[in-house]
């Protein structure tokens, strides 16, 4: 009994290290351009698809397995490009525009994206599952732990260090923060939001494909994953509090511990329990556990 | 304008498009009667969608829980329940969309714009998994076949499929559009209407006219209700087979693209947008695989630069002709002389 | 019974007091103005008067009936109505549809969502006799996004008037209007109002010289709390609110001016 809750609480740990990185991806441009980024999930499937074919090109290249960790980070940040191209090329056109507009927008990015993969990865998943048994697994109070979910959950840890340390101590951070808390204010400061907007929605991109790479030795690319992930992006958000790098920590521990349990007791009820908690949040508070009263 | 009125030649365009509709099944390819008939279903479920996004102003992203509600129901009540009466499943079916919009309505228009559109999103992917979960009675990821429903009485099972789906059914489903529409077309030229234009315009300045906001949005969200289920019933039978995807929110975005295509700010916009879809998804899929990509793009295009949609791009090069030639008039000589 | 009862209004955010124990009466007939420098809580007050803002402490009566926070929306069903100092109107709305939709709310037809209301004939004079009172009789077929600004303004004191309210509230009516049309403006709003059927007026104003010639009674607000509450005549003669509200300089301008040679020029 001891070692199902080790287990479940791993597991779901592991989930929310993934997830929290879409999500903070999602929160920040939320936070500060006021769009909800339905593209997220694409962005995450992009990780997840560069993230193996950069390891296999590793690996073919002679890269020793144990290093595979590097190719997928490299691979994520690799994606930076996509950011400005979508922030530059197609959003900044409605910035102006009502949010619905905002929204559809992205939709039609999801759209896009879809084939995208299609077009270069074909229908067929990809996959590098060697990877998992390369780094093994210990062994905790009798339950048998993955390595590499230990080195996913450190790296997300340390990415949300950065971020916070970023958001507290940098320029760019306090220039966030201050958007996040009052546009007009800020922009009367004389921020330059033409080029906030890119390198924040760029940051946003990166964090996603990030989390994208980073999920790769457990599961595989597959074409349906940006659709599906950004169904419990939203509820990690939502659950969070829309806009709050704290609120996608904890949104995603939430939903990570949720999905976790559910999967060990009762697989089918994994998404109406998260679906009815993110309705009860929107419903009883729609500002989440830490998010700003926008309602 | 708050809305397009109808003047002499859009009546022939009106008629012309009737006439359309109703030879189509007997002199156009068969498979092409077939989307057409497809068409019929999804345009009685945008009325509904566009009452609430176009005149009300809010854009729902689940609203394809009600049309995936009015497809299984069909499902439902022909294979469990016995009840094959066409008439009997509409209306049961409607009613089950208008108490179920009225419950979830209530909840939703408390909140407005991205919150009201995640918090619908929620319910339509709450509704998706229930359907999976409960697959002892829905057939979960496989779903349920739907068996043919009797039209107005008659017992048409011994008729071929296609002879059947596009003949009588092909003008039932017709029929039905032409009621649903007319309907529609009341309750927008309604004062009711009116006052849910003004909610979308300018929600606060509605309420200073004694207009009680939140409560005529919620009447809106149950008529959308609805409407959309009564569409996912006329949709049922031409499937012949329901399954949960009905309800997934990419779906709940098809119905939002279609009429952003047609256009939301006219009342056959989102009809148009819905015969443009389902014509252009099928011939842009016979030329490429990668028909999301062109729609992606299509829908960016008409976000970023024609809003309005197709029937918007119409309406303006109307309004240019028609300055146009009053310019022309104005500047006409022969007027000048008289004086 | 007075129309309109403020019963010590306070109405604070954090440490700023906007409101500071504002008590008044509004009776029948009567024109009242509100004067006072920027910063003195007339907006807060009309907010809190209108139902949007809930005092911290203190009422608001309408009639006998109390009102406090009661909402816009409640307070338009029950007959006292406002206007905008930024204009706040419908956009695409055309003149007719939006005097329209404000006589459909009035008479309780806003949930008629069978019958078309192009037959609605009734309706549909009366926002024409609305728009022919406002001078807007020529414009019914505009879009009010394509109006001037000065017939926007009209258009919005309008639809409130459309639902002939027994109080209306104007915040600034005729901010925004070219000095010329100011009196115009005024008189439109009394023969309105008269024809109209409405008790009282109550309107916030910068203009001291429609203030003095139109109202039947100035209330000067200040900092929060109320330094007269009189005719125009007596408060002409009190120096302290004159000159907090309009500025030292301008005292002894207008006083000549309005007053002849009564004033702080014959006290001093």
């Amino acid at each position: 009994m001891g070692t199902d809750i080790i287990n479940i609480l791993f597991s779901g740990i592991f989930h929310a290290s993934t997830l929290f990185l879409v999500a903070a991806g999602l929160q920040v441009v939320f936070g500060v351009q006021r769009i909800f980024n339905m593209a997220c999930g694409s962005f995450y499937a992009l990780g997840a698809y560069v993230g193996v074919f950069f390891v296999k090109t590793a690996h073919a290249a002679g890269l020793p397995p144990a290093l595979s960790l590097i190719p997928l980070i490299a691979a994520g940040f690799f994606l930076f490009f996509i950011g400005p191209i979508i922030e530059r090329g197609l959003l900044r056109f409605v910035y102006d525009r009502d949010e619905t507009f905002q929204l559809l927008l992205t939709f039609a990015v999801v759209l896009m994206l879809e084939d995208v993969i299609k077009f270069i990865w074909g229908t067929s998943p990809q996959s590098t599952s060697e990877l998992y048994l390369v780094y093994g697994q210990i062994t905790w109070f009798g339950a048998v732990l993955p390595v590499y979910n230990l080195i996913v959950i450190a790296s997300s840890l340390f990415i949300a260090v950065l971020i916070g340390y970023m958001l507290a101590r940098t320029r760019f951070g306090k220039i966030i923060r201050a958007t996040v808390d009052n546009r007009e204010a800020s922009e009367a400061l004389g921020i330059n939001m033409k080029v906030v907007y890119a390198k924040v929605f760029t940051l946003g991109t990166v964090l996603g494909t990030m989390g994208g790479a980073l999920v790769i030795p457990s599961t595989a690319a597959m074409t349906e994953m940006g659709v599906e992930l950004i169904v419990m992006a939203f509820a990690v958000v939502v659950i969070g509090g829309l806009g709050s790098m704290k609120g996608a920590f904890f949104g995603a521990m939430v939903v990570g511990i949720l999905r976790s349990i559910a999967i060990a007791t009762y697989p089918e009820v994994e998404l109406l329990v998260i679906y009815l908690i993110v309705i009860g949040v929107l419903v009883f508070r729609p500002e989440g556990l830490f998010g700003g009263s926008r309602a | 304008m708050a809305y397009v009125h109808m003047k002499n030649p859009k009546l022939w365009v009106f008629l012309a498009v009737t006439l359309f509709l109703l030879i189509m099944p007997r002199l156009g390819s068969q498979y092409l009667s077939y989307l057409l008939l497809t068409f019929l279903g999804y345009a009685v479920a945008l009325l509904g969608v566009n009452l609430l996004f176009g005149i009300a102003g809010l854009l729902s992203f689940g609203h394809a829980l009600f049309f995936a509600l009015g497809a299984y129901m069909v499902a439902f009540l022909t294979t469990k329940f016995g009840v094959l009466h066409m008439e009997a499943i509409l209306l049961i079916a409607i009613v089950a969309g208008v108490l179920l919009g009225a419950a979830i309505g209530a909840v939703c228009v408390r909140y407005i714009k991205i919150y009201f559109g995640l918090l619908t999103l929620a319910f339509g992917m709450l509704f998706y998994s229930f359907l999976l979960k409960f697959y002892y009675f829905t057939g979960g990821d496989e779903g349920m076949r739907v068996l043919r429903p009797y039209l107005l009485g008659m017992d048409l099972s011994a008729v071929p499929k296609m002879q059947f789906l596009l003949g009588k059914y092909y003008y039932y489903a017709l029929a039905a559009l032409a009621v649903a529409s007319f309907a529609m077309w009341r309750i927008v030229s309604s004062p009711f209407g009116l006052c849910l234009m003004a909610i979308r315009d300018n929600p606060e300045k509605a309420n200073y006219l004694g207009i009680d906001v939140r409560r005529y949005r919620w009447y809106a969200f149950i008529i959308s209700g609805g409407y959309t289920a009564a569409g996912g019933v006329l949709l049922a039978p031409v499937l012949g087979q329901v399954d949960p995807t009905l309800t997934y929110w990419t779906h709940s975005g098809t119905l939002v693209f279609m009429i952003l295509l047609g256009g939301f700010n006219t009342f056959f916009g989102p009809m148009l947008g819905a015969f443009l879809y389902i014509f252009l998804q099928d011939t842009v899929m016979s030329l490429i695989p990668y028909w999301r990509f062109v729609f992606g793009a299509m829908l960016a295009f008409i976000v970023i630069v024609a809003p309005g949609g197709v029937a918007g791009v119409i309406g303006s090069l109307w309004k240019k002709e028609a300055a146009r030639d009053s310019a022309r008039n104005n500047a006409d000589p022969g007027s000048e002389r008289s004086a | 019974m007075p129309i309109l009862a403020a019963s010590d209004l306070r109405k604070s955010y954090g440490d700023f007091v906007a409101l500071d124990g504002v008590s008044f009466q509004v009776h029948a007939e009567e024109f009242v103005s509100i004067i006072g420098p920027n910063g003195a809580g007339k907006t807060t007050l009309i907010n809190v008067l209108t139902g949007l803002l809930r005092p911290n402490t203190g009422k608001v009566f309408f009639k006998d009936r109390e009102i406090t926070g009661l909402g816009p929306q409640r307070l338009a069903k029950l007959g006292i109505a406002r206007s905008f100092q930024l204009v706040n109107i419908f956009p695409e709305f055309t003149v007719d549809e939006f005097l329209q939709v404000a006589i459909f709310s009035r008479q309780g037809k806003g949930t008629h969502f069978f019958t078309p209301r192009g037959r609605d004939h009734e309706v549909r004079n009366q926002a024409g006799d609305l728009a022919r009172l406002f001078g807007l009789g020529e414009k019914r077929n505009i879009q009010a996004k394509n109006l001037p600004q000065g017939d926007k303004k009209l258009l919005d004191v309008a639809s409130a008037f459309a639902l002939q309210p027994e109080v209306i509230l104007l915040d600034e009516p005729t901010s925004g209007v070219s000095t010329g049309d100011k009196n115009k403006i005024m008189e439109i709003l009394l023969s309105a109002s008269k024809k109209m059927g409405i008790q009282s007026i109550i309107q916030v104003e910068h203009d001291m010289d429609l203030v003095f010639s139109f109202s039947d009674r100035i209330i000067a607000l200040h900092q929060g709390r109320i330094l007269a509450d009189s005719t125009p005549n007596e408060i002409s003669r009190n120096e302290e609110v004159v000159c907090t509200v309009l500025g030292q300089k301008e005292c002894f301008q207008i006083f000549s001016d309005l007053f002849g040679k009564k004033g702080l020029a014959d006290d001093g």
